[in-house]
């Protein structure tokens, strides 16, 4: 069982992100139909032409308009008013950087040349357009479609708009053109996982069965040392050399193997640095990063996003969990831009947090409040590893007064995390570029013990 | 890659084809009527506008409010590449040029030819790199260039001392035929099988 939830500064609300579908039914469309530039150039050449010849009294530049007319003539008009057009994309979510398709389905276009291509919204691009030549001499069959593939690239995470389908249907001339466009689904672009392989285990750990060996004696597989055997004891575990040696029967013993609570808390109040490496940009990867080691080790996850409201999803386990989780993460950016206060909230509700959890924190520690959150966190005995993503500095300035308050604010910084690791605290920096591996290394390699210092 | 690379083929071929058919039309200098010099930076401002079209095709540049000074710029720039119909403002210019020189038939009947290649190679740069596309084009295309030749030939021949109403008489005759041509030829139409 897993609990989610929502606090805002009015009360609580729904944390649930929007789900658009990415395929779309086949529709008809109207095909908006003009006369393509070729033919455009065609007609000046042949008009243009004639004029001359008539003005001059010269015959040539009738023959030079010659084969602009003839073709301009012959020209096979067909034009469909609608065509019926099914639009879907190959994944309804992606991860940055991922490469999708849409794929769009067209009949009732006859033996028109189809040609389809994506003009994209920002954040995406898109690959070549696709196409379709003209239909041979032979008259195509009734309702016969084409199906276009046209590949497209997210690069940002969000949930995102891919942009519109460009149809364009030429006839076999080239000379009018018949457009439709078609506005696009929506997809889900997940962060891209910072990679993870290392994982923080606590000294102690709920009696739940898992794959972290624990301090506790049990039936793992992790080998803990000898005692004497005890009527009751299964044979199948006697140290024979050990038996030997003392003359009395002796027993291996092993660690109970656990499971752990891991709670993600991604601060998403500052978006500050470069675009497309932003503190946000950071946090987001790196939790996502967490999410993927922990939930792959058989960890119980839950995620708290703190931003202008307070959305959290409960520690729970499996790939269905996974996308609940970055589903809550994706939610957040829809709130982007409220002005909704949190003051006064510095307590994380328990709903939230279950006992003994680990609580690792994605943030660029600029906001007081999440600051002192973190404090009432540690004074309620929770194991905290803070990492801090801030990679932006306020920009150097020559006025002295500016270069005053940048020093103020760089030892404020300091302040905080000074504060925070005098509480016990660990603050570790990523800049996005490693791998999460290196700043949480001194955490990965031993047991973090739990409990107050 | 291979796309792009046919594309800009099709463009480098369109360039060297505008510049070759300015240089037909204006060529000799000596000898033309006024205005030749008018005509030919039209021709020429007007090739380098259209080709730079065919060259950035429908790339997006900038459109961000936040988009750098430069960026805004070229945006601007290419808006006015892209605005303007300069391919047919060239081929008004070119047939201008060559008006303004005497009457010189087979000269004329190569510039409708080389306008034409331009004119196809253009269409292939914008739309598809692929030659095949214009296959169905090719047979009504033979027509035409067929009445270009009887129309030059028609102009080569000897003429009467005539007045000007002969000469008119003899150039809507020839108008009359490139189109009945036109008309004559069969139409590749064929029955419609929707419901």
């Amino acid at each position: 069982m897993t609990a989610a939830g929502s606090v805002t500064a009015a009360g609580a609300g729904p944390a649930a992100g929007p789900r658009s579908g990415a395929a779309g039914a086949a529709q008809a469309r109207r095909v908006s139909w003009s006369l393509s530039a070729h033919a455009r150039r065609l007609l000046t050449l042949a008009l243009t032409g004639l004029v001359i010849a008539v003005l001059t009294g010269r015959p040539e530049f009738a023959g030079v308009a010659a084969p602009a007319v003839v073709l301009l003539a012959c020209w096979p008009v067909r034009r469909p008013g609608s065509v019926t057009v099914a639009v879907r994309a190959s994944a309804r979510q992606l991860v940055e950087g991922e490469q999708a398709a849409i794929i769009a389905e067209i009949s009732g276009h006859g033996d028109l040349a189809v040609q389809a291509s994506i003009r994209t919204a920002p954040a995406c691009s898109a690959g070549p357009p696709a196409d379709r030549a003209a239909a041979s001499r032979a008259a195509p069959a009734p309702g016969a479609s084409v199906s276009l593939r046209v590949p497209f690239q997210a690069h940002h995470w969000g949930i995102r708009r891919i942009g519109r389908l460009e149809i364009v249907l030429r006839d076999r001339f080239r000379l009018s053109e018949g457009r439709v466009s078609v506005e696009l689904p929506r997809i889900e672009c997940h962060p891209l996982p910072a990679p993870l392989r290392g994982r923080i285990v606590l000294s102690r750990l709920p009696s739940r069965l898992g794959e972290h060996p624990s301090r506790t004696l049990g039936e793992g597989i992790e080998f803990a040392g000898v005692r004497q055997f005890v009527p009751g004891d299964r044979q199948r575990r006697i140290n024979w050399p050990a038996t030997t040696r003392s003359g009395t029967v002796q027993l291996n013993t092993f660690t109970a193997e656990r499971t752990q609570n891991v709670v993600i808390l991604a601060d998403a109040t500052a978006n500050v640095g470069d675009p497309g490496a932003t503190s946000l940009d950071l946090a987001f990867r790196a939790a996502a990063g967490t999410i993927n080691c922990y939930l792959a080790a058989g960890d119980r996850v839950g995620l708290v996003v703190y931003t202008d409201r307070l959305s959290w999803i409960g520690p729970g386990l499996g790939r269905r969990h996974f996308h609940r989780l970055m589903d809550l993460l994706l939610a957040s950016q829809r709130s982007e831009g409220q002005s909704a206060s949190l003051a006064g909230l510095t307590r994380l509700p328990r709903a939230a947090l279950p006992p003994g959890a680990l609580i690792v924190v994605f943030s660029p520690l600029l906001q007081p409040r999440l600051v002192e959150a973190l404090r009432d966190l540690r004074e309620r005995g929770f194991s905290v590893l803070v990492v801090d993503v801030l990679t932006a500095a306020p920009p150097r300035s020559r006025d002295r007064v500016a270069a005053l308050a940048q020093r103020i604010w760089r030892l404020e910084q300091q302040a905080i995390r000074f504060s925070l690791t005098e509480l016990g605290i660990p603050v570790v920096h990523w800049d996005g570029r490693q791998s999460l591996d290196e700043p949480l290394a001194p955490y990965t390699r031993r047991v973090m013990l739990t409990g107050r210092t | 890659m291979s796309g792009a690379l046919a594309r800009a083929r099709a463009t480098a071929g369109a360039a060297l084809l505008a510049a070759v058919t300015i240089a037909w039309a204006a060529l000799p200098a000596a000898g033309a009527r006024p205005g030749l010099r008018v005509a030919l930076v039209v021709a020429v401002a007007s090739a380098v506008a259209s080709l730079a079209h065919l060259a950035i095709g429908e790339a997006e540049i900038g459109g961000d409010p936040f988009d750098p000074l430069v960026v805004r710029v070229a945006a601007e720039a290419v808006r006015l590449v892209r605005v303007p119909p300069w391919s047919e403002v060239m081929i008004i210019a070119t047939l201008t040029l060559e008006a303004l020189h005497r009457s010189r038939p087979w000269h004329t009947g190569v510039l409708g030819v080389a306008l034409l290649a331009y004119l196809l190679t253009a269409h292939l740069a914008q739309t598809s790199p692929r030659p095949g596309t214009l296959r169905p084009q090719l047979p009504v295309l033979a027509a035409g260039l067929g009445l270009l030749i009887l129309a030059v030939g028609a102009a080569a021949l000897p003429r009467p001392p005539a007045g000007s109403a002969a000469e008119l008489l003899r150039v809507l005759a020839v108008i009359a035929a490139v189109l009945a041509g036109g008309l004559a030829l069969p139409t590749t139409r064929r029955p419609d099988h929707r419901p």
